[in-house]
């Protein structure tokens, strides 16, 4: 059953390379306003449970539910594929090292999707991209090429690329984990606001406070499977199994 | 006679065969570059059997003298003349310009082919990515990301590429094509005066500098984003090897 509210839905992914198993049926619903947290130590598969979500890659099965559109995989083949495209415009995403197209300004990487993807005037694309520049602190760099950038601004006008598709959700993997420590907190500002107005997220992450202050839910990956999952609160004060337990006396 | 005086007298011709080897130089060179990114993708995403035409052909025509390639066209056509007939082709081969033409334009397809396979090897996986999870489709991302990025990696190599073609068109001149070279010769059997070949490396001196110069400054639009330096940061190497 889902809900009415479910944004992101993914049903039993399973997920190999070659003959290794990195994701052994991994379930989880995004409804609309979560934010959730994944974490898990590398290699855990979380970056790649992500990934398949929005088929930057394809799992070996499963199945992914977005804005009520299903895409069932069997045997590493999506079975109604045409779909992909459609899905993907409805969840943003964010990387690691940002990959903004660096042969475009930041104005006009804010632009692509609306135009390109959605169809948008000029004109619409533009004051949307130059109002969610100002929202990151951006308005003075629109014209700018993203080498000319730090990398906290650079993540910022990812997120705001992503904003741009107005997304039912946005994936973020691992977005803080290319930057310099002090540019770390200008990116979490923003996904905390962005968590505060009420968009549903999805955040790898080894950000604890991030977790734990922000989100709605944790869950974390262990080998591949959900090894705990629930309320942040819960989790960090009380760990049920001893893999969380000894991965937050790690991190923090 | 003076040299000056071959150049007062002969400049028509000489003209006459400069533009000729201008207009075999760039529509070979754009035959080519109308073909070769579509080859280029054949050759970085195809499976190594559907690909292996096309690599039979890249390694013929770069691993066979220029010339070879020219008579192959222009006497084998002769050789086969009824079966074009037939087929109505044989008045495009009876022109030695056409049989120049197409073997310069498929040389060049080989040649380009390779360089902008490595053009598109050195497109950033995650600009592609990023692409993708903006539900760019498959084709938006090749025109919008891809070849923007394959061009810029391959420019200074495509332009290597070009001067190495204008240099060899001169071998049109042995199939009684009047491009610069044979214009020269022309001139040179009536004179017998050598310093019309002089004039005519001038002025084939002067078509690369023009043309090298033209190049770069596309080449300084298509890298302006990389920042304030004017070089690209990765640049495909150019090709050492000299035609003939």
């Amino acid at each position: 059953m889902t809900a009415p509210d479910t944004i992101v839905k993914a049903e039993d992914i399973h997920k190999s390379f070659g003959n290794v198993e990195v994701l052994k049926g991994i379930s989880l619903e995004a409804r609309n306003h979560d934010v959730i947290s994944i974490l898990g130590s590398s290699g855990s598969g979380k970056s790649t449970f992500l990934r398949c979500l929005n088929f930057l890659e394809t799992p070996t099965s499963g199945k992914v539910t977005v804005h009520g559109e299903e895409i069932l995989v069997r045997n590493g083949k999506p079975q109604n594929a045409r779909h992909i495209e459609a899905t993907r415009a409805r969840l943003g995403m964010v990387f690691q090292q940002f990959n903004l197209w660096t042969h475009r300004t930041v104005l006009e990487n804010v632009m692509e999707g609306p135009v390109q993807v959605k169809g948008e005037s000029k004109a619409e694309a533009r004051d949307r991209a130059e109002m969610l520049l100002r929202r990151v602190g951006l308005q003075e760099r629109m014209q700018m090429y993203p080498a000319q950038l730090s990398g906290g601004q650079q993540q910022r006008v990812a997120i705001a690329r992503a904003l741009a598709m107005e997304p039912d959700a946005i994936l973020f993997d691992e977005p803080t984990s290319a930057l310099d420590p002090e540019l770390v907190g200008e990116v979490l500002k923003v996904m905390q606001d962005l968590a505060a107005e009420g968009r549903t997220m999805i955040v790898v992450t080894h950000e604890m406070g991030f977790a734990r202050e922000v989100s709605s839910e944790v869950v974390f990956l262990h080998e591949g499977c959900i090894a705990e999952q629930g309320p942040p609160e819960e989790m960090f004060t009380n760990p049920k199994t001893e893999e969380f337990r000894r991965f937050i006396a790690k991190a923090m | 006679m003076s040299p000056v005086e071959i150049l007062v007298q002969y400049w028509p011709r000489l003209l006459d065969g400069t533009l000729m080897t201008i207009k075999l130089t760039l529509l070979g060179a754009l035959i080519a570059a109308a073909v070769s990114p579509v080859f280029a993708l054949v050759r970085v995403h195809a499976a190594p059997m559907a690909q292996a035409p096309l690599r039979i052909y890249v390694s013929f025509m770069r691993g066979t003298p220029i010339l070879a390639q020219l008579f192959l066209i222009f006497y084998g056509s002769g050789q086969f003349r009824p079966l074009l007939q037939e087929w109505g082709l044989w008045s495009f081969f009876r022109d030695p310009f056409n049989c120049a033409l197409l073997a310069f334009a498929l040389n060049s397809t080989a040649y380009q082919t390779e360089i902008l396979r490595g053009g598109v090897l050195g497109v950033p996986r995650g600009e592609i990515e990023a692409a993708k999870a903006i539900g760019l489709s498959r084709l938006k991302t090749l025109r919008r990301v891809v070849f923007p990025h394959a061009y810029r990696i391959a420019w200074p190599a495509l332009g290597n590429e070009v001067i190495l073609l204008m240099k060899a068109s001169a071998l049109a001149s042995v199939v009684t094509v009047f491009d610069l070279m044979g214009r020269t010769r022309q001139v040179f059997s009536k004179t017998f005066d050598f310093s019309v070949y002089l004039w005519a490396a001038l002025i084939y001196l002067c078509i690369t500098a023009i043309f090298v110069l033209l190049w770069r400054q596309a080449e300084r639009r298509l890298s302006r984003h990389i920042g304030t330096r004017n070089t690209p940061q990765a640049t495909a190497q150019p090709l050492k090897e000299t035609r003939a």
